[in-house]
């Protein structure tokens, strides 16, 4: 019996779940982006590496790792959606392959999506598997724009 | 290769015990055990995972079929950090340097506890860090 042992294991468990319930709390969640985050005259779409179509309103730029089983979810949810609303695209960026996008952004974590208006501003973003329908209602200003 | 979720979150309970033990213990063979455990699925695939196999004979039967699968990819990767950590551990105990024991078997009791209670995969989070920084190390 370790008597420090006993007092990590009780410390480790207390740190895991301040750590599982902030993760919880916040993920899916859509956030505003904080000013240490932003990139200023980089427009998502050069970085997705493609230009807007007439009809595009909004990109869902989507960061991603190879070994990540929120990111396909989250590929798979985001995917459908671009499908479903006129103006809205969706490109994934595997962080493995691209580092130099993650660095620019200044993504921590995968999976994390960023909303980039059609003249490239950003919009917000979304850690973790995003809430649909949060998602949808911070971006219909932007998506009405065409109407 | 796709998983039973339910299974790699009964493989991470288990894990969380037996590490909890080690640290309570100080026990290096256990944590060379433990280390094995990781070797077998991070090596060979998740298929040879003692932990999963165990739930495939004993619990999945009584749970029925999955309402949804997981990729192995992310899992396996999960497998091979746990092995580093709990290699190092075991290293540590078993010469002497118990600080090192401890302080790596914390790490894995961390990202097992996560994986465990919360679903959150801390490996697979790592691995775009770890892709990160070997590319900034390369053009730095």
């Amino acid at each position: 019996m370790s008597v420090v042992g006993i007092i990590v294991v009780l410390a480790v468990l207390a740190v895991a779940t301040a750590v599982g319930l902030v993760v919880r709390a916040r993920a899916g969640r859509v956030r505003a982006t904080r000013p240490t985050e932003s990139v200023d005259e980089t427009s998502g779409w050069a970085l997705a590496g493609l230009a807007p179509d007439p009809d595009d309103r909004v990109l869902l730029l989507q960061l991603s790792s190879p070994v990540c089983a929120p990111c396909r979810q989250t590929a798979a949810a985001l995917t459908e959606l671009a499908e479903q609303e006129t103006g809205l695209r969706h490109v994934e960026i595997d962080v493995a392959e691209d580092a130099e996008t993650a660095r620019t952004l200044h993504v921590m974590r995968t999976p994390t999506t960023i909303a980039f208006a059609r003249d490239g501003r950003e919009l917000l973003r979304v850690s973790g598997v995003p809430r649909r329908q949060e998602l949808l209602d911070a971006l219909d200003t932007e998506l009405a724009a065409r109407r | 290769m796709q998983l039973d979720p339910r299974g790699v979150r009964f493989a991470a309970t288990i894990t969380t015990v037996v590490l909890a033990f080690v640290l309570i213990t100080g026990s290096g063979w256990l944590a060379f055990a433990q280390a094995i455990v990781f070797a077998l699925p991070a090596l060979f695939g998740m298929r040879f995972s003692p932990y999963g196999a165990l739930f495939r004979t004993a619990v999945a039967p009584r749970l029925g079929p999955p309402a949804e699968t997981e990729d192995a990819a992310p899992v396996r990767f999960s497998q091979t950090v746990g092995l580093v950590f709990t290699v190092v551990a075991a290293a540590g105990y078993l010469s002497g340097l118990t600080a090192v024991g401890i302080v790596a078997t914390a790490f894995a009791l961390l990202a097992a506890f996560l994986n465990a209670a919360f679903g959150f995969c801390l490996g697979c989070e790592m691995y775009g860090f770890i892709a990160r920084f070997r590319t900034a190390g390369r053009t730095a």
